[in-house]
């Protein structure tokens, strides 16, 4: 077993490993995700006993202790116990000899003396088992291309049948089916080993880990099974990540991490790109503890649930407009709330933002019960409305009309107050200069003043924004900006986002999570990628079939109009997160 | 919706008659002292019963007090009562009408039931007892006509603060975690503006024809200069001749100053209400 505590290891002063503990047993893999420069590479070369630098901790491989042993002994282990697919397939391979001869070198290094017979059957034996046929062997490096580069070098890794297996970036440079080939060898071969795959393509080290471990500045951020950890990541580094690569799974356009990755900040690593910083972020490391079978680094427990509904109604009279909704919103994530009109999601929105009281059930906000809406409820909680012309008085220009809140929540003195808005203004892409602070409504066109309302939602900085239906008066191109503009400020602001649409193909790329709501109760509920590629209920079923798409002609003999009228005996809520 | 309520009225003939009507009034008292040189109460060296002339242009009366002199400074108190009721009753009606609509439930219920009852009362024979006992002066004329006139106007105000307060914008002025007050000023009262300014020249009609006629049966302060006042003077020496320079010019600017007050709130009740609006010459438009 492979066990490494405390590893710190440091070049120049710049501590690159920053205390890494680690447990992995025969059989066990593990991927370590994470951003250029967070240690990964560093960890691998630190197991393989290959680190030039001043490195403290242990790393024991049954019992031994890698980094105290000497160079001699090391060299006994490397390619014996443990081996290393190394990250760059053209420098890996010596480009003067062949590959049979490169794969025997690696068998014979640690040959016993007498046993030189069998040696030639055991490459080719190698050579075939990743797939490479026996005339390639005598192939030099450069009359190979990428992926038989690869085979050969994954031969040479698996040529004394180590223990512990160190992929490095396996499948980068790869074309995708060159990639899904060597995933599919490597998957076969890495059985009953210890597999360390060191990766920033989060699709890879999905395929190949049950395991999954984020790295971020030298430090472990989060540790869980894969599917579970790439499913609901709780660290808020984890959620970036998953975000920010392109895959077919996630269907929500991309957003990156704000900032860049900085070496030595104090406290938690990621603390200066976080959006859900606490004071104490910045002053101590949090440790990696077990939260529920995951194993997190962050002093708020990860992301934390902003908003919390549970069994909230609301009634206008009799009639149950919202009829006992649970719903859980993270912080920096986007709900769609999507359902035909009359289903009760502007009811909702309202009802959380308090306009409508409801009448029975719990809100929660940052984990306080909501009991009382009062000025400081309204700094974290703003809502931007469907039409925007309607939303901001026609007697009020661009100036009154941001600054309002400002003076409603009595913030800073009114130079500053014109300053915030000037700077939220130019933050919504609008011109901050007089004449366009003097403009009224009905002087600027609709997108702008989907703008506008947007600064004047964000100028209290709030942590969520309920949006209702923002773009549905816009045109097509107008309306692609906004939700752009959304996103963006989700990104850089942690802001959640609970969105309000009829239109699922809206719903389908701005959103991490969707609740698809009917007659006032939330009939399906789970990531977004999901709900629309594997619908549950019929009524979703029923609004991915009608949803907008640029096929020419379709079968809509089947679509009667009006409301939804199926009979109630479909479960209700079919999918529980 | 941007309707220029004010162009518009500026632009009808009724409107524009009415407001020239109100300037001129308003003129009058004004500039009263430039335009005589005599003080309302001031007896005169012409003899009573004087006809008009040069010095005295609509003569003088029993008391040989220069009649000119009296309508003007007359005119001074039929608007500071008018306005004056238009203000305090326009007052009361915003925020009685305007906290109701915004509160409702039992306070809404509770000062819409006031009004029903105060609109029931008939607020002439009110007035006329109070008056006779009270005999008021300027202020408490205000006063007086504004505790039985506001009752109307609340409920105008209450039912239009009612669908604005339903206006997007004020649902999101509410999300800023904004209070009553800061709703009303800044929200409702701006869009109320034309509705409350009908609702004002109204309750002056009212208010300058109640004080004419409380003073016309002479139960208001004896020391007030006023219309009616002068009004019921003349009528006792209707045998004369005097009453073509007295009574007749005093009535027609009573009359000039109601019509006017009504012309205004005509055309500016026809701009506000679709309905009434021309067919053309409006420039409308969302």
């Amino acid at each position: 077993m492979l066990e490494i505590s405390d590893l710190k290891v440091s070049y120049d002063r710049t501590e690159i490993l920053r205390g890494v503990d680690l447990d992995l047993l025969r059989g066990d893999s593990l991927a370590i995700i994470g951003e250029s420069g967070a240690g990964k590479t560093t960890l691998g070369l630190a197991v393989m006993g290959l680190l030039d630098a001043r490195a403290s901790g242990r790393i024991l491989l049954d019992g031994k202790d890698i980094l105290s042993l000497d160079e001699r002994e090391r060299r006994k282990m490397r390619g014996k116990e443990m081996a290393m697919v190394f990250q760059n397939v053209e420098d890996a391979l010596d480009p003067l000899m062949t590959v049979y001869d490169q794969v025997e070198e690696a068998i014979s290094t640690h040959l016993e003396k007498g046993d030189i017979q069998d040696v030639g059957d055991r490459v080719n034996g190698l050579l075939g088992s990743v797939g490479l046929k026996m005339e390639k062997g005598g192939s030099f490096p450069h009359q190979l291309s990428g992926g038989e580069k690869q085979r050969a070098l994954i031969a040479m890794a698996l040529a004394n049948d180590p223990q512990v297996l160190i992929l490095d970036e396996p499948t980068a440079s790869l074309d995708a089916v060159s990639k899904a080939d060597i995933i599919g060898l490597l998957r076969k071969r890495i059985r009953e080993k210890i597999v360390l795959v060191i990766t920033h393509d989060i699709s890879t080290a999905a395929k190949l880990a049950e395991r999954m471990a984020v790295l971020y500045a030298g430090r472990i951020v989060e540790l869980g099974e894969t599917k579970d950890l790439l499913e609901n990541p709780r660290h808020p580094y984890t959620r970036g990540l998953i975000r920010s690569s392109p895959n077919m799974t996630t269907t929500k356009d991309l957003q990156g991490i704000p900032g860049r990755m900085v070496p030595g900040v104090p406290g938690c690593p990621f603390s200066d790109r976080c959006t859900q910083r606490i004071d104490r972020c910045r002053r101590e490391v949090p440790k990696l503890t077990d939260a529920g079978g995951r194993m997190i680094a962050c002093h708020r427990g990860g992301i934390v649930p902003l908003l919390e509904l549970s069994g909230v109604r609301t009634s206008f009279g009799d009639f149950a407009a919202v009829d006992g909704v649970d719903l859980t919103l993270f912080e920096g994530e986007t709900i769609a709330l999507v359902g035909e009109s009359g289903s009760g999601k502007t009811t909702l929105a309202k009802t959380v933002i308090g306009l409508f009281e409801h009448a029975e059930g719990e809100i929660r906000l940052e984990g306080e019960p909501l009991l009382r809406r009062d000025r400081d409820f309204y700094k974290k909680v703003q809502m931007i409305y469907q039409n925007p012309k309607e939303s901001i008085s026609h007697r009020m220009n661009v100036l009154d009309a941001v600054i309002e809140p400002l003076a409603v929540q009595k913030v800073g003195s009114p130079a500053e107050r014109i300053e915030i808005v000037k700077r939220v203004l130019d933050e919504v892409e609008l011109p901050p200069d007089d004449l366009f602070l003097k403009k009224y409504p009905h002087q600027i066109s609709g997108g702008e003043a989907q703008r506008v309302a947007i600064a004047r939602a964000l100028v209290l900085n709030p942590k969520l924004l309920i949006a209702d239906e923002p773009t549905s008066s816009l045109d097509a191109s107008v309306q692609a900006k906004i939700l752009k503009l959304l996103l963006n400020l989700q990104e850089k602001r942690g802001l959640a986002i609970l969105f309000i649409t009829h239109d699922i193909a809206i719903a389908r790329k701005v959103s991490d999570r969707m609740a698809v709501m009917l007659r006032g109760k939330i009939v399906e509920e789970g990531t977004t990628g999901e709900v629309t590629t594997n619908p549950v209920h019929p009524y979703t079923m029923k609004l991915l079939e009608v949803a907008p798409d640029l096929a020419q002609k379709r079968d809509v003999s089947d679509f009667r109009g009006g409301p939804w009228s199926a009979s109630e005996g479909y479960p209700l809520r079919a999918r529980e997160l | 919706m941007h309707v220029n309520v004010w162009h518009e009225v500026a632009e009808s003939n009724m409107g524009k008659a009415g407001l020239l009507l109100i300037g001129l009034m308003v003129a009058l008292a004004v500039f009263a002292p430039i335009l005589s040189p005599y003080s309302p109460r001031e007896k005169t060296d012409a003899p009573a019963f004087s006809r008009p002339s040069e010095g005295h242009w609509l003569g003088t009366n029993d008391a040989r007090q220069d009649i000119w002199t009296q309508l003007l400074y007359g005119a001074r108190t039929s608007l500071s009562v008018g306005f004056g009721v238009a203000l305090l009753s326009a007052l009361i009606s915003v925020l009685v009408g305007g906290t109701a609509a915004i509160f409702g439930g039992l306070y809404d219920r509770f000062w819409m039931r006031v009004v029903d009852a105060s609109i029931a009362i008939p607020d002439v024979i009110v007035i006329i007892l109070v008056a006779a006992y009270l005999r008021p002066n300027v202020l408490l004329m205000i006063l007086l006509l504004s505790a039985l006139s506001w009752p109307g106007g609340a409920r105008v105000i209450r039912a239009q603060t009612l669908t604005l307060k339903e206006r997007m914008h004020v649902s999101a002025a509410r999300t800023f975690g904004a209070g009553w007050s800061h709703l009303l000023v800044r929200h409702i009262i701006p869009d109320l503006g034309p509705v409350l300014v009908a609702i004002m020249i109204q309750d002056a009609r009212r208010a300058v024809f109640m004080e004419a006629g409380l003073s016309f049966l002479g139960i208001s302060d004896p020391s007030m200069m006023s219309w009616g006042k002068m009004m019921q003077y003349a009528r006792i020496f209707t045998y004369l001749e005097v009453w073509k320079w007295w009574l007749l010019p005093t009535g027609l600017a009573l009359s000039l100053t109601l019509i006017g007050l009504s012309f205004t709130g005509y055309s500016l009740e026809s701009a506000l209400d679709p309905r009434l609006r021309d067919a053309e010459g409006h420039e409308g438009g969302i």
